[in-house]
């Protein structure tokens, strides 16, 4: 018998004309680790909230067709009821944290399920141990990195032991050991598990079956095998992109250069020693593991920190776009937004939002863009300003092949026209014509 | 110490601030209070500034607003509605008393933010669990809006745009709420799709009380009548 079966599911969000998901049949059974591709935007979220019941009861909307998950029909049961069955992750973990402490957050679930007191704490540290965090148990949440959240996120819900687990990009901010670890718990859980995810490879190592959406409608059922030949016939970009870019000028000068850079925050270190260059036309991709860095030496290459010791010199101006950009929009239009940095001219702001496909949101106000186009935003009211230096902060989160293959194809041909492009990122994929790596001493490795 | 015995101490000794009735024992407290508080580390600036500086403000804008007392110190100019612009004894005394009374309660509901563990707080109180969940979440806030507001300064300044000013981070107020609003939404959903608020919710057994915990508690109303009587 089927775990939770969906019927000609149609929704559409309140107020948004075109449905978000558009007569999705399918079955998933118990154990079975399912992957969930397709484009941003193109329903997989809204799939994922659907099994969980969120869709319709909290988020509201047109809803037709039919969602039972172990017998339950969706409409007829509250998601709080489907909480013993089914365990949510949501992309970003700082959003779903609730408790001031791990262990506490672990617990919380289990609480509200109605476990056994006494059998509370077993199952925290079980959860805890089962995705390598045991010692963040006393830890206070909001000290923890992105990448410990995510992992304590993940053990909240297995903590439920539910039989359907639902993760909505679980990884995006995990480095790609801390990736592979965390989805090699997954493939061990036991449970049910949809996993939605851009980092495509690595999902379909661990998935026995694989899920693609776009537009709102399924157009892809298949086990992995399948799945792969499909991948490459008919979204090739889905299964890799090149990493290598060729510079076809001749570099000269540095427009940064970072020499012998210390600094900390507070007692805690972050970088000690690091050295890199910039040169005009070329874009570099650094790397490291979580908390080794590479946001710092961003920051430091921007003149957005000072270094504790040794030097930086930049020639020309910086332009930096934070990590998640979306989320750090200042003005109450998108015009407005994008002329920000070049004193309100709203020519010069049109013309960088024509650049990225945004002409026709000038009017309207940022949050009622989606994620990706905020992103777009947040990229278009850097260069606006036309910085001979560009420095971008994990600009690849959650971001789908083609618009992950858009946005490097626009970075190199913004290098090519003499500028320096710094990408700092997990994505091994994503094209350079040199590569430098941050170590766990927080000195750079390679050049 | 466990965090509810602690907070009855630092609500007996905010209450003892507030009631006693001399400068030097309302600041006594409030110095105790404040370095309580600096063994926080993380957030403790923000939860510092909203502390002491409306104290500072009332010390030293009441003496020049109030009227009281004939041991004048400094006279100034005759304003319009305001009156005479002068500074007695006994307004320096006042302003000292009010300024001291409400750094102790500010600095006691700091330490209270700072130092102790709302979850062990909200898993105490039996009944209202969810009223007390949304006065531990809102608390948790203010690190967090500290956090948002960071990252919207460095956003617009890594566009070139300088942050400065009164005017300057006035413009981030309204996006720092839109974001606050956001995140409570996703909030509501992730809690939702976590069981909260269905019946039959249980606690996860938490530590006994030692017998610093009692002492405390013990210890608070003999603060207040303190407090009350004697400071």
């Amino acid at each position: 018998m089927a775990l939770a079966r969906l019927d000609r599911l149609t929704f559409s969000y309140p107020s948004v004309e075109a449905p978000a998901l558009e007569a999705v049949s399918l079955e998933l059974r118990e154990g079975q680790v399912v992957a969930l591709l397709g484009p941003s935007g193109s329903g997989k979220s809204t799939l994922l909230r659907a099994l969980a019941g969120l869709v319709p009861h909290f988020h509201g909307g047109r809803f037709g067709g039919s969602v039972e998950v172990a017998g339950l029909d969706t409409r007829r049961v509250r998601p709080a009821a489907l909480a013993g069955v089914v365990a949510s992750v949501f992309q970003d973990p700082e959003d779903q944290v609730v408790m001031t402490r791990v262990a506490n957050e672990v617990a919380f679930g289990p609480e509200n399920l109605g476990v056994v007191p006494a059998e509370i704490p077993a199952r925290v540290e079980e959860a805890l141990a089962a995705v390598g965090v045991a010692h963040l148990a006393g830890r206070r949440t909001t000290e923890l990195s992105g990448g410990e959240l995510q992992r304590v996120s993940l053990a909240a819900a297995l903590a439920c032991r539910p039989r359907l687990l639902l993760l909505d990009e679980p990884t995006s901010q995990l480095d790609p050991g801390g990736a592979d670890a965390f989805l090699r718990c997954v493939e061990r859980l036991g449970a049910a598990v949809v996993l939605s995810e851009q980092r495509v490879g690595r999902a379909l190592a661990i998935a026995d079956r694989v899920l693609f959406v776009e537009g709102g409608r399924l157009l892809l059922d298949a086990p992995v095998a399948e799945a792969r030949r499909w991948l490459a016939a008919e979204r090739p970009s889905f299964l890799g992109l090149s990493t290598v870019a060729s510079m076809d000028n001749d570099p000269s000068g540095a427009l940064v250069t970072i020499d012998e850079a210390w600094f900390s925050y507070g007692r805690i270190p972050a970088l000690a020693g690091a050295s890199l260059e910039l040169l005009p036309g070329e874009l570099v991709v650094l790397e490291g593991p979580n908390g080794s860095g590479k946001s710092t030496l961003a920051k430091l290459a921007a003149g957005l920190l000072e270094p504790e010791a040794g030097s930086v010199s930049r020639a020309g101006r910086a332009g930096y776009l934070s990590q998640d950009p979306g989320r750090y929009l200042a003005c109450e239009r998108v015009l407005d937004e994008v002329a920000l940095a070049v004193g309100g001219d709203g020519g010069r702001a049109r013309a960088a939002l024509e650049s990225v496909g945004l002409g026709w949101a000038a009017e309207r106000h940022p949050r009622d863009l989606s994620s990706g186009e905020r992103e777009r935003l947040g990229l278009a009211a850097v260069l606006v300003a036309e910085p001979d230096v560009l420095i971008l902060d994990e600009p690849t989160r959650g971001m789908d092949p083609d618009r992950k293959a858009a946005l490097a194809a626009r970075l190199l041909a913004y290098a090519a026209r003499g500028r320096a492009v710094l990408v700092a990122t997990h994505d091994r994929d994503f094209p350079a014509h040199r590569r430098v790596a941050l170590g766990e001493r927080r000195e750079l490795l390679a050049a | 110490m466990r965090s509810v015995p602690a907070a009855v101490l630092l609500a007996g000794a905010g209450a003892a601030g507030l009631l006693a009735s001399r400068p030097v024992s309302a600041g006594a407290i409030a110095l105790v209070l404040l370095a309580v508080c600096l063994r926080g580390t993380r957030g403790r600036r923000l939860y510092l500034y909203g502390a002491l500086f409306p104290p500072a403000g009332v010390f030293l804008l009441s003496p020049l607003l109030s009227l009281e007392g004939a041991d004048v110190l400094w006279s100034g100019p005759v304003l319009p509605v305001l009156g005479p612009l002068d500074v007695t004894s006994e307004e320096l005394h006042t302003a000292a008393l009010s300024s001291v009374r409400f750094a102790a309660v500010a600095l006691a509901f700091a330490a209270y933010a700072l130092l102790l563990d709302h979850d062990e707080l909200v898993a105490a109180v039996g009944f209202a669990r969810r009223s007390a969940l949304a006065v531990a979440l809102a608390t948790r806030l203010v690190p967090t809006l500290e956090r948002d507001a960071a990252g919207l300064a460095e956003a617009v300044r890594g566009r070139g745009v300088a942050v400065a000013g009164v005017r300057g981070h006035a413009r981030l107020l309204s996006p720092l709420v839109a974001g606050s609003l956001e995140r409570a939404s996703s909030l509501a959903e992730a809690m939702e799709a976590r069981g909260f608020g269905r019946p039959g919710a249980t606690r996860a057994p938490r530590p006994p009380w030692r017998a610093r915990d009692r002492a405390a508690v013990v210890l608070a109303p003999l603060l207040v009548l303190a407090g009350a009587l004697w400071l």
